[in-house]
């Protein structure tokens, strides 16, 4: 008994050896970013003119302020959360596809591999910017630009709409249906990075296992659902997180935060916002977890 | 052994191709959604390519060309007029790049790695708290805590250098988490009998669970650089010598209409590097067996 403890401490022990490098930057910087923002969220925050900045603590009136004083916040909190899950079934069974599709071997796997890791190239960040700023001084100012997009997907959608009501199909269905139309390039783009970690997680399986199927004699479709998928479940749960948190960095509850703190310089107000949404996000996402992780497989 | 093994693979490929045969027209379906959808998104690419040889006046033609009429490399030249006028020499900023973008990839992959082992094969008080904070961490969005951020930087007088941008990609939550879950799909008697023949956690961590997850930190690694590579540290990084080569290439986008020319090439620079990275990560993501060692 006296041992099997020393056992688990000296364990203990090593696995926090392990972590410590990255702990210590964690705590330092992300878990004092998090108390920052809970500080902030609980006072008025005073930009002082030569530099610097006071608090004074004021409660939980940011917080009332965010929830029932400004006109926006709650409609653009629950908005986001909606697209947000009518996107992850979506993003994931595509990726998923996709990963299997390119997995196979074929000539040029690499090359087609690149081309579906690209909207994460082309849009992330800088090549967007600067394909943005070349754009505008081209053609004359961002207003023009989205002239120039904006009819062409609403033609499309409302054709759409349309045929399926004519269809008498269920509205629902249908609205479900036409937001994913709308949406579709931001869904191929969003499923990038899903596509590289399913690969991964494909690679990852033993050949072992499908050699001792296929001599079995299983279908291709038994061994989808006996060994593949089983066996990247647990990735579906990385991925569903990943998911959520990459359509939660880039919804609009989270630049409403940003332009409350550097438009409007109410710092207060938007880590109140941003606690807020954060909240409900991660309520979500535990339940999302809760669901899947039940029915993970892991290979122990 | 090698041999066999090609050679056992080899007979599966013909095998599973006979059984697909059944479904040629599946086949062609699937070819040609990956075809509508690979050119999909493959079209901006050929626009930033073909913007980069295309002539300025040729570049503000409305509606815009999808391949150049006049195919010319002065835009390549004028940005090199560019770069040699610059006022801080710009094999400086290549090299603050190479330092922030391979820093802080490596830096990430090394720590999440080492994180994610314990968290995922040993059993420790406090591990789930941990787990759970992780998540946490990634919903909290540089967009919101830039100021948290900055004052924490500041307080650790690291402002201005090089640890600013590369320190915070050290203790980024999403690698910790992919890595976590792909060591988990690790056999537990695998890393039992490495313990049994005397290894220590360093020894089978760095031999036995690295190898075998090579797909895994082989992707993180794509993906942090991708992450690194757009960073133009221009929140923490003051003095020009220290700022990469992100941000002069984005001044040169900035500085007008008559240097577009330039930003086209710009632009192919900045997209063709991730790209290049990419491919040449990708292709090192061979079959890595999980089991491989194990005789069940």
């Amino acid at each position: 008994m006296n041992k099997r403890l020393t056992l688990k401490q000296r364990n203990a022990i090593v696995g926090l050896t392990f972590i410590l490098p990255w702990l210590i930057g964690f705590l330092i910087y992300y878990v004092g970013s998090l108390f920052l923002t809970i500080q902030f969220s609980l006072s008025k925050v005073i930009i002082g003119k030569t530099g610097g900045y006071t608090t004074s603590f004021i409660g939980i009136s940011n917080f009332k302020n965010a929830l029932l004083v400004d006109p926006n916040f709650n409609q653009i909190l629950v908005n986001s959360i909606i697209d947000i899950l009518i996107d992850i079934p979506f993003i994931i069974f595509f990726s998923l596809f996709i990963a299997i599709l390119l997995n196979q071997k074929f000539k040029g796997r690499a090359f087609v591999r690149a081309i579906f890791f690209l909207p994460i190239l082309l849009t992330a960040g800088a090549v967007q910017s600067s394909l943005q700023l070349a754009t505008q001084h081209i053609m004359g100012g961002a207003s023009a630009m989205m002239k120039e997009l904006t009819p062409s997907s609403g033609v499309n959608v409302n054709y759409f709409l349309g045929i399926f009501q004519e269809l008498g199909l269920p509205s629902v269905l249908v609205d479900y249906v036409t937001s994913l139309v709308s949406r579709i390039f931001d869904i191929v783009r969003a499923s990038s990075v899903q596509i590289i970690i399913f690969i991964a997680a494909l690679q990852s399986i033993p050949n072992s296992l499908y050699e001792s199927a296929k001599i079995e004699g299983a279908t291709s479709y038994e061994i989808f659902w006996k060994i593949t998928f089983p066996m990247v479940t647990p990735l579906i749960l990385a991925n569903v997180v990943y998911t959520v948190v990459d359509s939660f960095v880039n919804s609009n509850v989270v630049e409403l935060a940003f332009n409350e703190a550097f438009t409007n310089y109410n710092y207060g107000l938007s880590a109140a916002m941003s606690i807020l949404s954060t909240v409900a996000i991660l309520l979500i996402l535990g339940l999302i977890t809760l669901f899947i992780s039940r029915r993970t497989f892991y290979y122990n | 052994m090698i041999n066999d093994k090609v050679s056992l693979k080899f007979h599966f490929h013909i095998k599973r191709h006979r059984k697909i045969n059944r479904s040629m027209a599946g086949n062609v379906t699937l070819f040609i959604f990956m075809g509508i959808a690979g050119i999909f998104m493959a079209i901006p690419l050929v626009f930033v390519v073909s913007n980069a040889f295309k002539p300025l006046d040729e570049l503000f033609r409305y509606p815009p060309t999808l391949f150049p009429r006049h195919i010319t490399t002065n835009n390549f030249s004028d940005l090199f007029v560019l770069m040699s006028n610059s006022w801080v020499p710009f094999s400086r900023y290549i090299l603050n790049t190479i330092i922030i973008t391979g820093g802080g990839t490596l830096g990430h992959v090394i720590v999440a790695s080492l994180a994610a082992y314990p968290l995922a094969k040993h059993d420790f008080p406090g591990k789930n708290l941990l787990f759970s904070m992780v998540v946490l961490s990634l919903m909290f969005t540089w967009q919101v805590t830039q100021v948290p951020n900055y004052l924490i930087i500041s307080k650790l007088g690291i402002n201005n250098t090089y640890l600013a941008v590369i320190l915070p990609a050290f203790a980024y939550g999403l690698g910790l988490y992919l890595m976590k879950q792909f060591m988990e799909q690790i056999p537990d008697s695998l890393l039992e009998s490495a313990r049994l023949d005397g290894a220590s956690e360093f020894r089978i961590f760095w031999s036995i669970v690295m190898p075998n997850v090579k797909p895994a930190w082989l992707t993180l690694a794509i993906l942090q650089f991708q992450t690194m590579w757009g960073n133009t540290g221009s929140q923490f990084l003051r003095d020009e010598q220290l700022k990469p080569l992100q941000y002069a290439l984005f001044q040169i986008v900035n500085s007008g209409p008559a240097r577009q020319g330039a930003a086209a090439v710009v632009t192919l620079i900045i997209a063709a590097v991730p790209i290049i990275f990419f491919l040449i990560f990708n292709s090192s993501i061979i079959e890595t067996m999980t089991t491989s060692g194990m005789k069940e």
